[in-house]
């Protein structure tokens, strides 16, 4: 028992620990948070309710209408505009990647002016009054000299009334010099429709309502024009219509995502895709499919191309071109397309429209539903060659040379050596969000607004049959201390007064795309289509919806094709490639990766964690190779190989797919950035470092399946990322099969 | 030896106990607020409806704190003598938000949403406690001065029983998938 003495020890011990205890607690408290409360509330925000801006994805050209989620200020998910025609409520894994652009780690904060050697990357921070000073100075200098023609812009692809301003500042300037450049460009395309159909923009394809497609390399479910339409239209066609589900063939050297989605894989020898096209032209012709007049003059003009000859070229056989023909012509309707495997050889325009004259020949598919449908002629594109580009600059014309969202260090074939071109360039000037392998040469860095944060307008090209025009309204306030490129011209303009301030007499971007869509109202405010009855409510419409757009049916164009027009520009053999059979034994495809396209995705980490739709190969570069052969080269998945072509060389691990051709490689273009943030630098390999500098003739468009390749196996460390751990079914019967001959006696 | 391991479990005990009751009952006392606001003055002594300030209660997740121009929007005129409303004013003129300590406060997995209660007819002062009759909003029932037990825990067990049996007298029985994990944590 306690005596007393031990009771008031214990009773003192006791209320020590107790006060130590609470003690204790106290000093661990949290720190209080806080409630910061608004200033002055603004009146269109509810704290914890989403405000949703419409606007348009920039990501890639296909102008996607996106609707963009922000609370108090700040941008949390991009969905797709449920109304518009493009994007009908979806968005592909690069539009939702949106975000990742807009708040990206990578981006230039503030304007920087160069200070050590080119290239370098030392740069120093300066105010925007004092970036723009420097280049109105230099401009005004250049016209002085008499020299204004030596200002040059080089873009990427844009549309819209940023395209016009542009265009108004060079020509009020004196420079005629504005130009495009983008890798994955539709220029064949487009040429070879202007041959064939008369039509100088891209149509509409309409894949929704076609019951055969004939797809030739078109990736059109993840690169290919405008992905998230086709992919809309695709589901529609084979499964929106009880009772009926379309048919796809893929014709291509590698089994893309939409070749996996096919029902026939073709596996054609790369380069003569042309040629196994107009052999089934042939046979549309000789079969009597064909009933037009000039049947023998277009039997006469394809008389070399039986499927009999061709099919030793193409290793396909006779009697599938025979099929495949039959088929094409007795579906109704069907569609013959040509994507960007076949338009990337050196021959592309011809092997578009040997595919294009499908569609005329198996019946007139232009202007059908489920066929080829025009759209209405838009400007001609400002597209350059990159061959007469890197011309003007050896030459010096290029005296100033401006770009804006285009990268063309990256993506352009090694063999052009761009980097040493833009060298002769006395003032490089780069409008760009992040710095990149050409931007970093520049002199003078003036970082721009990304597409969230900025004022716009896209008029979609190609349309799906009728005029789309989409409004780009600013969703967040701009997060770094950017200027729009339209303000950068307009404070240009101002800076350099007289003819400018004219021409431009704007304040900002915004109040210019104002004023433009004040002219379009009053221009067509007649139209029953327009209901609102003052431009505020047309302006305040058209940003709540997104654009402007009015449905309406194409009326039944149909072409008449000449045989003797076409003829010149139909294909004469295969492509040709660089590096002959013996020394370098394998074909080298390279493909726009659907999640980095020409390279611009690959500093956004949502995009590089994203496993491979084929391969789920993640955060690298990987070659694709046809697993029978590599096993006789002794080569393992996982391999690093040495690939070589008569330019370069690049290492990459090999990742053994069977949907490839055994005597062909693939690899996916877009890493391999030396320069573009911590995501993307330093990662994989660039495959355009082994291409020759090689274009279509007809249109200067870089062809990038054009060189054959040698492949070594190193031992050099390397790792290949998959996801997905093994192809095998390891005993667990995952898919059934049958053989044709069980399949006869049990099924009749 | 045997006296020195009783000295050190009653000592280990009462720690325990001091430090839990600190925890329990004092750990989110009424703090001190940058500006000694009264809800006592403002809802009780002039009855201002509490969406009068707190605006976006039936509106949104949150019930929102008004905005400095809610307070200068009345004491532009009303009590410009007191030195409390000197304070506020100080903020507006420096265009600086008053820093407000919270005193309710969930943690990030919990998603509480102030619309569908309000909109439901749940009285502030079910969760609140009378705020009316506080000069300094406290978390604690007052009695005889000494701060007692919470008004509301904030725990879950409080929560789920107001959606098993409290939410009879609001709309008739229990709430919907009231117990529904996902219903709170989203």
């Amino acid at each position: 028992m306690l005596n007393r003495r031990d009771f008031l020890r214990v009773v003192g011990i006791g209320s020590a620990g107790a006060a130590a205890g609470f003690a204790l607690a106290e000093l661990n408290a949290p720190n209080p948070a806080r409630l910061i409360p608004y200033l002055i509330p603004p009146e269109d925000i509810i704290p914890g309710v989403a405000n949703w801006y419409a606007s348009v994805c920039r990501q890639c050209g296909a102008g996607c209408g996106i609707v963009v989620k922000v609370m108090e200020g700040r941008a949390k998910k991009i969905e797709g505009n449920p109304i518009h025609p493009i994007s009908k409520g979806g968005l592909c894994a690069r539009g939702q990647a949106g975000l990742q652009v807009l708040y990206n780690p990578g981006r230039i904060k503030n304007p920087l002016r160069r200070i050590g050697e080119r290239g370098k990357g030392e740069f120093q921070e300066i105010t925007w009054e004092e970036g723009l000073t420097i280049l109105s100075k230099n401009l005004k200098e250049l016209r002085d000299r008499g020299e204004g023609d030596g200002l040059y812009l080089l873009t990427s692809p844009i549309s819209g009334h940023l395209k016009l301003l542009l265009k108004n500042f060079m020509n009020a300037y004196g420079s005629s010099k504005y130009f495009a450049y983008e890798l994955i460009n539709y220029e064949n395309l487009r040429f070879a429709n202007n041959i064939t159909f008369g039509q100088n923009s891209l149509p509409h394809y309409d894949i929704e309502n076609t019951n055969l497609l004939l797809s030739f390399g078109a990736d059109f479910l993840t690169t290919w024009i405008s992905p998230v339409n086709y992919s809309y239209a695709y589901g529609h066609m084979r499964q929106g219509r009880p009772g009926l589900r379309g048919k796809v063939i893929q014709v291509e050297p590698r089994l893309s995502l939409t070749g996996a989605n096919a029902d026939e894989w073709v596996a054609v020898k790369p380069g003569t895709e042309g040629l196994l096209a107009l052999a089934i032209a042939y046979e549309i012709v000789e079969g009597g499919y064909y009933k037009g007049e000039d049947r023998g003059k277009w039997l006469a003009a394809l008389e070399r191309f039986t499927p009999r000859d061709v099919a030793k070229v193409t290793e396909v056989a006779e009697e599938r071109i025979i099929g495949i023909a039959r088929e094409f012509s007795k579906t109704k309707p069907s569609l013959a397309i040509g994507g960007e495997n076949v338009s990337s050889y050196e021959n592309g325009v011809s092997n578009l429209v040997a595919i294009n004259i499908l569609n005329y020949l198996a019946g007139n598919n232009i202007g059908i539903s489920g066929g080829i449908i025009p759209n209405r002629d838009i400007e001609k594109s400002s597209f350059i060659p990159v061959n007469s580009l890197m011309q003007d600059a050896s030459k010096g014309k290029i005296k100033t040379l401006i770009l804006y969202d285009t990268n063309p260090v990256f993506t352009t074939p090694g063999a052009v050596k761009v980097e040493g071109q833009l060298k002769n360039i006395p003032l490089i000037v780069s409008l760009s969000s992040f710095m990149d392998e050409t931007t970093l040469l520049s002199d003078l860095i003036l970082p721009t607004h990304t597409y969230l944060e900025d004022w716009g307008d896209n008029f979609t090209e190609p349309s799906v049959g009728y005029p789309v025009a989409t409004i780009m309204q600013p969703a967040v306030n701009p997060v770094f201390n950017t200027k729009s490129v339209g303000d950068i011209f307009i404070h240009l303009a101002r800076n350099l007064a007289g003819v400018f301030q004219k021409e431009i007499p704007w304040t900002d971007f915004g109040a210019y795309l104002q004023a433009s869509w004040k002219m379009v109202y009053n221009k067509h405010k007649d139209m029953k289509e327009i209901r609102e009855t003052t431009f505020e409510e047309f302006w305040n419409n058209l940003l709540s919806k997104g654009g402007w757009w009015k449905e309406e049916s194409q009326a039944g164009k149909k072409v008449y094709i000449s045989v003797n027009k076409i003829t010149p520009y139909l294909p004469k053999g295969p492509a040709s490639f660089d590096g002959d059979d013996k020394d370098y034994p394998f074909y080298l495809t390279l493909y726009p990766h659907s999640s980095y396209m020409d390279g611009r995705g690959a500093n956004l980490p949502w995009l590089q964690e994203l496993p491979d739709a084929m391969t789920s190969v993640v955060w690298g570069t990987w070659i694709e190779m046809n697993p029978e052969r590599a096993t006789t080269m002794g080569i393992k998945e996982g391999d690093v190989i040495e690939v070589e072509s008569p330019f370069g060389k690049i290492y990459a691990p090999v990742c053994l797919y069977a949907g490839q051709r055994p005597d062909t490689i693939s690899i996916p273009i877009g890493q391999g950035h030396k320069f573009y943030g911590k995501y993307a630098e330093g990662r994989g390999a660039n495959p355009l470092d082994l291409l020759p500098f090689k274009v279509d003739e007809r249109t200067g468009a870089v062809s990038h399946n054009s060189t054959k390749v040698k492949i070594t196996k190193t031992n050099s460390p390397g790792r290949l990322v998959k996801m997905a751990g093994w192809t095998k079914e390891l005993g667990r019967d995952i898919v059934q099969t049958i053989t044709p001959e069980e399949f006869q006696v049990k099924e009749g | 030896m045997k006296r020195f391991l009783l000295y050190l479990t009653v000592a280990i005990i009462t720690f325990t106990i001091g430090y839990n009751i600190n925890l329990i009952y004092f750990s989110d006392r009424a703090p001190e607020q940058p500006i000694n606001f009264s809800h006592k003055v403002h809802a009780a002594d002039n009855s201002i409806p509490c969406l009068y300030c707190h605006i976006y209660a039936d509106k949104s997740t949150i019930s929102g704190v008004p905005s400095v121009q809610k307070c200068m929007g009345c004491h532009k005129i009303i009590k410009t003598d007191s030195p409390e409303i000197q304070k506020v004013v100080s903020y507006w003129e420096k265009k600086e938000p008053i820093p407000w300590i919270k005193v309710y406060n969930l943690p990030d997995y919990v998603y509480f949403s102030h619309k569908r209660h309000v909109k439901a007819s749940v009285p502030c002062q079910r969760c609140h406690g009378d705020v009316a009759k506080m000069d300094r909003i406290t978390r604690q029932t007052v009695i005889f001065g000494v701060p007692f037990l919470r008004v509301s825990p904030l725990k879950m067990g409080w929560c789920l029983d107001c959606h098993k049996n409290g939410a009879k007298e609001f709309i008739g029985g229990p709430v919907r998938n009231g117990t529904d994990c996902w219903t709170c944590h989203k």
